[in-house]
């Protein structure tokens, strides 16, 4: 049905980027973070190898790698780990394994698993640790606060200089305001060809062309700056709307898929203030990459039987 | 569906209103979340759909198809009626809570599509046979449901607090359709397991 | 920006994946593009009409429990009517379209939205019943097409037997109106 042949590297090029992010979480949280992120990978692992098991097939997809350690960066460092664990089962049972897995993927298990726990644990999972607090496995943490997109979504500014901006050194998800690194995993990953690189220019151009017609500062270039660094802009940009197994296979329909992910998510930001609005819409948009795949296919199709044709005309002549 | 033999006890597995059939899902979907919902759902959709086949079974046959659906349907809204004062008595904090979709019981698929290309086509005794146990089947597959729902995503059981993690999303209309589609597959299999050590031939994974 | 908004808030009230009304309908209407246009067109037509007299039952019977036999009455009118319509003008065809109302006519969807609008008619008006019943069929319409996407994909031989189908259909909707649930 579906045409796209996912390289057996991917899984383990975007490992590496996400290995990088997760150091500076590391070197931000502490060991609590470690934790959170070895419960992830070791949940999805035994939930792989199950539905491996029961539905007869090799295991030999890799990919809940990525999607685990995509999971524990987009949590707050000091997340319940019980919780974090129940994520990755429903990540990768319910929005993967049900629906047949790597060769029939649907969702974007990441964005899934947490909008699942958005819908269940909104305050848990929406207030964060001040960075530069590392924490041990086992401390209780009290002291949480709610993260830089919170207060600039609500607000419309904010006071973090361009310096912190860049080291990712304001309150949020561990992994996804580290910019430089995410940057260069941006730069990487398309290069190597591991996202749809369509589809990330979709969505950081639709992110700028947003901030520039409904600034969400009095400043534009802050605004597109500000928009593009926080509610999990970016790195959604290249994890979950850039995902190679859900976004659409052409870099020119992939664009506008990205694009109006961007557009509407900015909308929503400026009109609800809703935090990460980003990877909702990315599930809220699954039909729609689902239904520019079918239209690929079609033209596919419909090319291939044309050359058919012709190969026939030609030889009759 | 099925072209083994035919047996009253079909619609409490092997023909199962939800699990099988998937009809009267909306009201599992949204209101199966707590134990009380369900019995209150359970008590109307029982009861309006015995009476509602067995009264409607007198209608004539050689009306048209639509007249008779509609006159099966009146009846059923009848029925309604007093099943609901009843259930203000039964039930005095659920009705409100279940909204519309008590009334919509009356107009359930049992009643509206089943009487006419099922039920009707039986014997009397064997018809109110067979109904009782597809009322049984979706009274079943609904208390269950519900009380999974209610452990887990209310944290209570028949509202008596249970010291257990819940995820409050499965008590929504989303973590409903989630639920029974996992219910579904997990029937299937089983089923699809009988048949091979013997039994259920004619599953459908279909 | 208006009209965004607008479509989300449409898409987070939608019937079917909001309140789950009418979905074995939408299976069914989902399978190709003839079926979804034809249930949609004619579930449409039902809840427009059907909330038309809803306003006037409401009006005249508000908060009774016989408001429910009268809706199935009006809704029982525009049965035979485009029964009769449908026969008055597509001659041969009759046979190959009726079975579209007859899915549709006492559908969840059809009897959901008059009951949702129910009982505001004083507050509400008439144009706000013709309204609901359009944006029900809407919804309806649009419900489908987000499982139209799938469709194929959940029902192919790569989804495990178990729960190839319906099964898979029910946790694609879940997810997708978990999605909706998460902007509210």
């Amino acid at each position: 049905m579906d045409n796209t042949k996912i390289k057996s590297h991917v899984w383990l090029d975007l490992a590496v980027t996400l290995f990088g992010l997760s150091v500076v979480s590391y070197f931000y949280y502490g060991e609590r973070f470690l934790l959170l992120s070895g419960v992830c990978l070791g949940v999805s692992c035994t939930a792989e190898i199950i539905c491996s098991k029961l539905m007869h097939k090799k295991f030999d997809d890799f990919h809940f790698i990525s999607d685990a350690m995509m999971i524990s960066l987009m949590l707050p460092a000091v997340f319940s780990l019980k919780i974090a664990g129940l994520a990755c089962i429903f990540a990768v049972i319910v929005t993967k394994n049900i629906f047949g897995g790597k060769d029939n993927m649907i969702f974007s298990p990441a964005a899934a698993a947490y909008v699942f726990m958005l819908t269940s644990w909104k305050d848990n999972l929406l207030k964060y640790p001040e960075p530069n607090t590392k924490y041990q496995a086992g401390e209780k943490i009290t002291d949480l606060v709610y993260s830089a997109s919170h207060n600039f979504n609500m607000e419309g500014k904010t006071d973090i200089s361009d310096f912190d901006l860049m080291l990712g050194n304001f309150s949020g998800a561990s992994g996804t305001v580290i910019i430089p690194v995410l940057v260069v995993s941006a730069v990487v990953l398309i290069l190597r060809r591991d996202i749809s690189a369509g589809a990330f220019f979709g969505t950081v151009a639709g992110t700028v062309l947003m901030a520039f017609i409904i600034p969400a500062t009095d400043d534009i270039i802050q605004s597109a700056k500000y928009s593009l660094c926080m509610n999990m802009t970016l790195f959604s940009a290249i994890y979950i709307v850039s995902d190679r197994r859900t976004a659409p296979e052409k870099d020119y329909y992939a664009f506008f898929y990205g694009l109006f992910i961007a557009v509407i998510s900015y909308i929503l930001i400026i009109t609800t203030a809703q935090e990460n609005a980003i990877v909702i819409v990315s599930v809220i948009f699954t039909p729609v990459a689902l239904g520019i795949k079918n239209l690929e296919n079609k033209i596919r199709l419909a090319g291939e039987n044309d050359g058919n044709l012709r190969g026939e005309a030609e030889s009759i002549e | 569906m099925n072209k083994d033999k035919f047996s009253v006890f079909d619609g409490l597995w092997k023909d199962n209103t939800i699990l099988s059939a998937l009809m009267v899902i909306s009201p599992v979907i949204v209101c199966g979340n707590t134990l009380r919902n369900a019995l209150a759902i359970i008590y109307a959709f029982s009861a309006i759909t015995l009476f509602s086949v067995v009264i409607a079974s007198f209608v004539p046959k050689n009306l048209p198809y639509t007249i008779r659906t509609i006159i099966n349907a009146a009846i059923a809204s009848l029925v309604y009626i007093p099943v609901k004062h009843m259930a203000v008595g039964f039930f005095p904090d659920v009705i409100p809570r279940t909204g519309i979709y008590f009334p919509l019981l009356a107009v359930n698929s049992i009643i509206i599509l089943h009487t006419e290309s099922k039920f009707f086509k039986m014997k009397k005794p064997e018809m109110i046979g067979s109904l009782v146990f597809y009322i049984l089947g979706f009274d079943l597959i609904m208390l269950i449901i519900s009380v999974i729902r209610e452990i887990f995503g209310h944290g209570t059981l028949n509202e008596n607090v249970i010291n257990i993690n819940f995820i409050s999303g499965l008590s929504e209309p989303f973590g409903g359709f989630v639920l029974l589609g996992l219910l579904c597959g997990l029937y299937r299999k089983m089923r699809s397991g009988n048949r091979i050590s013997g039994g259920d031939k004619n599953v459908s994974d279909n | 920006m208006f009209l965004i908004t607008e479509l989300i808030a449409f898409l987070c009230g939608n019937l079917i994946l909001n309140q789950a009304l009418g979905i074995s309908t939408m299976f069914t209407a989902a399978k190709d593009r003839k079926n979804l246009i034809g249930t949609a067109a004619v579930i449409t037509i039902f809840t427009t009409f059907a909330s038309a007299f809803a306003c006037f039952i409401d009006l005249i019977f508000p908060q009774t429990d016989i408001r429910l036999l009268l809706y199935v009455v009006a809704v029982g009118i525009i049965y035979i009517g485009l029964l009769f319509g449908l026969k008055k003008f597509s001659g041969k065809n009759f046979v190959k379209y009726r079975k579209y109302i007859h899915i549709s006519a006492f559908n969840c969807a059809v009897m959901g939205t008059v009951f949702t609008i129910g009982g505001t008619a004083e507050n509400a008006g008439f144009f706000r019943y013709i309204s609901a019943g359009i944006e029900a069929g809407a919804g309806f319409v649009l419900a489908s097409l987000i499982l139209t996407a799938a469709y194929k994909r959940l029902d192919s031989e790569k989804v495990p037997p178990s729960f190839r189908g319906f099964p898979a259909m029910l946790v694609y909707l879940g997810i997708i109106s978990m999605a909706l649930y998460a902007l509210k």
